[in-house]
């Protein structure tokens, strides 16, 4: 692959990458929020493997693939398959609970999204001691990386819904992975592995704590969690 | 022949739970079908019986657990069985402790695992607190028994989660790959979400998801961090394989790009600090450690928030050669007084008795933070002491707290009255594990917090020190007057509901062993010193 | 040079105008098949033009100059932005002066006309109407302009025939992120500004959610014929502006009678394709609430400005 062509095929995954955090925040039906989280899982994937076949480096190529199995289609299908246990009872009594839509982030979405354009203002602004150690393609596109793990983090904090947060957490996750493949093509393999691992569980977990608090609350809405307080 | 005992014995303190853990789940597999892996099983029943139909649930999985309530020699074994993996731990600990004395340190594994003075401190802080909570445990389950809360197989998970959390606090402390050491701290997260929530009220369930979210959040900063000093030491010319390698990394530290160090050793510091109850991301503690079961709010309380603070302790080792150590200085006592003024506060109008110990060790931890700041070979030797006496002493409070929730049913302060008269044995391991906690000599916290008070004004910094002496002043009158309030006055009765001492002596033992440590080290001098040594202080 | 320049800046703003009722109604045509209607055909904007032109002018009483001359002011800056937009050619006499900021702010004095315009006529749906449209203009100039911009940090100009003559030189330009962005945040914008749905319904008479007929609710005569002309030409304009951005492939780079040629059917097809696509598209589409504009448009924006900072940061050469 010419120098070229890699160039502009990492810019464009980046491209994709940071878009669909922007096209997270911005949506408000939880169904397509969790589309959209499943191809920048696809947009990640394709970092590793194209840095692998940039470099000849197949092992590399094989982790993206496992990247991509994970990202793109085990966590999503995870949550999705949390968000089909919640809304399966407002089916059947034809209620809109509101459990498949973020109806009232704490911050509306038009703020949200000028908040995201700040944030990755700020992305870069912190990455730069990053990119001028070493300035290659890969870590001129650092900052993407950085903006995504802004942006995760905001959407955690801002949003109401149980699940809106998890996918709020794997964003943050993304962002973290895709900033471990440009700057220093991937964290070693043990460390990888050991990550997914936890990323996963770290779902699961989350997904039956969800449950859990539809059972107890009636529903996922997090602004009902205040029975602990000072 | 030295080669294959080192594996052994930095295998053992991981592998040893994790084999109990199994042996748990097989044990608690054996009435049912299905699945024979440890951790999936745990999860799947309650999935398969959470899900579908909200309304049924409870009332659907009773009759299963009278069924499954295993018999009670079973259970009596099976209590007996988890203090097999403390004794193994501490057992390591010793023999590893006679292997590293003069600053050596063992490897495994081509350096995943490595123990030195550090390692060893901290597994015996492990092996002893685990020893207390799991001795206590047994009692605490027979509570939920009888409540009717112990359904099906809460206990084998029970047990289960334990074993595993210790497994992965054994992996955080002995491996040397700074990224296998985030793993393992990640870990314990997750393990310790169910035994948080395990409840299913509102309130645990909000506890757990605040647990999980705050620390999963906070933690992925750390790792972040952990990515991009992984970066900078990738750039200085470190090969892939030792990149994460912590005494590589301590060694060849002054290679690395300051502004990126800085960056993430910030990283790391606010996210390991989550997980350790610093600021910013300190929000979930009082919550998880007020709604876990007693042993487990005592594991989690007395080593978990070590475990995560002995990451910091390595990451600072970076950060100073590549930083100076100024940089770390700053960082952690703006954290350690900002959480102390933060915890003082809450206390005073704290009126939940889980809540106030939860608190405390907030202001324990910045106690800590604050000696690692100072920097000099007596602060952080009073700082890794205090660790060990916190350890012991707050595990000790609060499995005591756990059988006053039992004994009193309630865990709000003002509706505990006479203790001592009611249950004089408990009320006194109680009061005295609070009295450790306010660090009244003989309790070895007495003679850790007068060592970081002494370190602190002859290294210069007078000031934070004289701010965080008024702060647990103030901490110290709220807790005083509160526990006074509990334990003092006329009993309910005329007869006192005494535990059976089998319950109590794990308490003992514990407020024993910190108040030795508070009179003299004994042969645990040289280790403490060479630990401190090992962490910079020279 | 100079003859065929001239032509090519008459060819352009003759195209616009004459092409701007012609693409309304082919809009409405392909709308109309889809709906399973037969249509008025393509000629019929040009037909209720005639129709309107030939009434006696009327102004409503207690109105001032605003109301008279922003008819004529909005034809009039369209038209000048027609001629400097590089629709056909990159190689007119007038080309040094096609700034991108000029083109903007000549389309944003239109819009304040009509604004204007709509307050001066003194009625509630003026009034409001020149409010949302206000509302709508605060976030779509600055998408547009953050967009473009994008484009010209390649080129190094805001120079819009330099942006364009680079495009169709170095095609790879348009595959970037950085374009790929500020396509989707102008067409958003584009919609936006020329009054479509999602953003407003040019259809509808409906006073909770009319932007732009609320405004030009008061106009009668030849200045409604003017004023519907403008806003046809905006849009042959702005479609046109965005097929020479990110579509630039046969637009005369030099002065030849034989690109013009080529240039002129090519710019006619794809204003064609464009605008059937967006007639398609509303079919399908519904308008959003009106408070759910200005997250669609700040989405836009934050597109824009994404478009901007990759196009910066991202490029290896930078």
């Amino acid at each position: 692959m010419s120098e070229g062509l890699f160039t502009q095929l990492l810019d464009l995954a980046c491209g994709a990458f940071l878009l669909a955090a922007v096209i997270v925040l911005w949506r408000r039906e939880l169904t397509a929020i969790v589309r959209v989280f499943a191809l920048q899982g696809v947009a990640l994937a394709a970092i590793p493997v194209l840095l692998g076949v940039h470099e000849r480096r197949w092992d590399l190529v094989v982790v993206g693939v496992g990247i991509g199995v994970l990202r793109a289609g085990l966590l999503p299908y995870l949550v999705r398959r949390a968000l089909t246990a919640l809304t399966a009872g407002q089916q059947r009594y034809g209620t809109d609970t509101g459990e498949s839509r973020e109806t009232q982030p704490l911050v509306n979405v038009a703020a949200s999204l000028l908040t995201a354009a700040a944030l990755t203002l700020l992305a870069y602004a912190v990455a730069r001691p990053l990119v001028e150690l070493d300035p290659t393609p890969e870590t001129q596109a650092l900052p993407v990386g950085l903006a995504v793990v802004l942006i995760g983090f905001f959407t955690l904090v801002t949003r109401r819904r149980a699940l809106s947060q998890v996918v709020g957490f794997l964003l943050l996750d993304n962002g973290i992975t895709a900033t471990a493949f440009l700057a220093a093509a991937g964290v070693p393999l043990i460390v990888e592995l050991g990550v997914s691992f936890d990323v996963l569980l770290a779902v699961l977990v989350l997904q039956i704590l969800t449950t859990r608090m539809r059972e107890a609350f009636g529903t996922t809405d997090i602004d009902d969690l205040r029975e602990l307080h000072d | 022949m030295g080669e294959v005992s080192s594996v052994l014995l930095l295998t053992v303190p991981t592998a040893l739970p994790l084999a109990v853990a199994g042996a748990y789940a097989l044990a608690g597999l054996r009435p049912r079908t299905g699945s024979v892996l440890a951790v999936p099983s745990t999860a799947e029943p309650v999935m398969a019986g959470g899900r579908p139909a909200p309304g049924t649930d409870g009332a659907g999985r009773m009759p299963t657990a009278v069924r499954e309530a295993p018999p009670a020699q079973g259970r009596h074994l099976a209590d007996w069985a988890a203090l097999v993996s403390p004794a193994g731990i501490l057992a390591c600990a010793v023999l590893l402790a006679l292997r590293v004395s003069g600053g050596r340190a063992l490897r495994a594994y081509s350096g995943l695992l490595r123990a030195d003075a550090l390692t060893v401190w901290m597994l015996l802080v492990v092996g002893a607190v685990a020893l207390i909570a799991c001795a206590s445990a047994p009692a605490h389950l027979a509570d939920e028994g009888e409540a009717g809360r112990a359904a099906g197989g809460s206990v084998w998970r029970f047990h289960i989660l334990v074993q595993a959390f210790l497994a992965a606090m054994c992996l955080a402390v002995v491996t040397a790959n700074l990224g296998v050491l985030w793993v393992a701290i990640e870990a314990t997260t997750i393990v310790t979400a169910f035994l948080v929530g395990h409840r299913r009220t509102r309130t645990s369930v909000e506890a757990a998801w605040k647990y999980v979210v705050i620390c999963s959040a906070g933690i992925a900063l750390a790792f972040l961090g952990t990515v991009l000093i992984y970066y900078a030491a990738r750039q200085a010319g470190i090969g892939e394989a030792w990149a994460l390698d912590w005494p590589t990394l301590a060694a060849r530290a002054d290679r690395l790009d300051p502004a990126v160090t800085r960056l993430g050793i910030t990283l790391v510091v606010l996210g390991f600090g989550a997980k350790a109850g610093l600021v910013p991301l300190h929000a979930w503690l009082p919550d998880a450690h007020s709604q876990a079961p007693a042993p487990v709010s005592a594991l989690m309380s007395g080593v978990l928030l070590s475990v995560a603070f002995a990451a910091l302790l390595r990451y600072r080792m970076i950060a100073n050669a590549a930083l100076g150590p100024d940089f770390t200085r700053v960082l952690l006592t703006v954290i350690a007084l900002l959480t102390l003024a933060l915890a003082a506060a809450l206390m005073l109008a704290q009126r939940d008795y889980k809540r106030m110990l939860a608190y405390s060790s907030m202001e324990h931890m910045s106690l800590i933070a604050l000696g690692t700041a100072i920097g000099t070979p007596l602060a952080l030797s009073a700082a890794l002491l205090h660790i060990a006496g916190h350890g012991l002493a707050k595990s000790v409070a609060f499995c005591a707290s756990g059988r006053i929730l039992h004994l009193t049913g309630t865990a709000r302060i003002g509706r505990v009255r006479g203790l001592l008269a009611r249950a004089p044995m408990l009320g006194g391991a109680f009061g005295l594990a609070v009295a450790a906690l306010l660090a009244f000599p003989p309790f070895s916290l007495f003679a850790s917090e007068l060592g970081i008070a002494r370190a602190g004004f002859t290294a210069g910094m007078g000031w934070p020190v004289a701010i965080a002496l008024f702060l647990v002043l103030t901490a110290f009158a709220a807790i005083t007057a509160r526990t006074a309030r509990m334990i003092l006055g006329p009993g309910p009765g005329p007869h006192a509901d005494e535990e059976p001492s089998s319950n109590l002596w794990p308490l003992v033992l514990g407020l024993a062993a910190c108040a030795a440590l508070g009179i003299t080290l004994g042969p645990l001098a040289g280790l403490l010193t060479t630990a401190a040594h090992t962490i910079g202080g020279r | 040079m100079s003859g065929v320049g001239y032509v090519a800046v008459a060819g352009q703003v003759a195209v616009v105008a004459a092409g701007g009722p012609l693409l309304a109604g082919w809009m409405r045509q392909v709308r109309a098949r889809m709906e399973g209607r037969v249509g008025a055909g393509v000629l019929q904007p040009w037909r209720d033009m005639r129709k309107l032109l030939r009434k006696e002018p009327i102004t409503p009483v207690g109105t001032g100059p605003a109301l008279r001359i922003a008819p004529a002011l909005v034809v009039a800056t369209v038209a000048v932005a027609a001629a400097l937009v590089p629709l056909l050619s990159t190689d007119t006499p007038i080309s040094d002066r096609a700034d991108l900021i000029l083109v903007v702010a000549l389309i944003a004095l239109g819009t304040l006309a009509l604004a204007l315009a709509g307050l001066d006529s003194g009625t509630a749906f003026g009034g409001m109407g020149a409010s949302r449209e206000m509302t709508v203009a605060a976030l779509v100039e600055p998408t547009i302009l953050l967009s473009v911009f994008a484009l010209s940090i390649p080129a190094g100009s805001t120079n819009l025939p330099a942006i364009v003559s680079g495009t169709v030189h170095d095609p790879a330009r348009l595959a970037s992120p950085a374009g790929l962005l500020a396509t989707a945040a102008l067409a958003v914008a584009v919609l936006a500004e020329t009054g479509r749905i999602p953003v407003d319904n040019p259809s509808t008479h409906l006073e909770l959610t009319m932007i732009h007929e609320a405004m030009v609710l008061e106009y009668a005569g030849p200045d409604l014929a003017l004023v519907e002309l403008g806003a046809q030409m905006r849009l042959t304009l702005l479609l046109g502006l965005l097929a020479s951005l990110f579509a630039p492939w046969g637009i005369a780079t030099s002065a030849s009678w034989a690109a013009l040629a080529v240039a002129l059917a090519l710019f006619t097809l794809k204003v064609a394709v464009l605008g059937a696509v967006l007639a398609a598209a509303e079919v399908f589409w519904a308008k959003l609430r009106l408070f759910r504009v200005p997250e669609l448009l700040a989405g836009s924006f934050l597109l824009a400005l994404l478009a901007v900072i990759v196009s910066y940061f991202l490029s290896s050469e930078s």
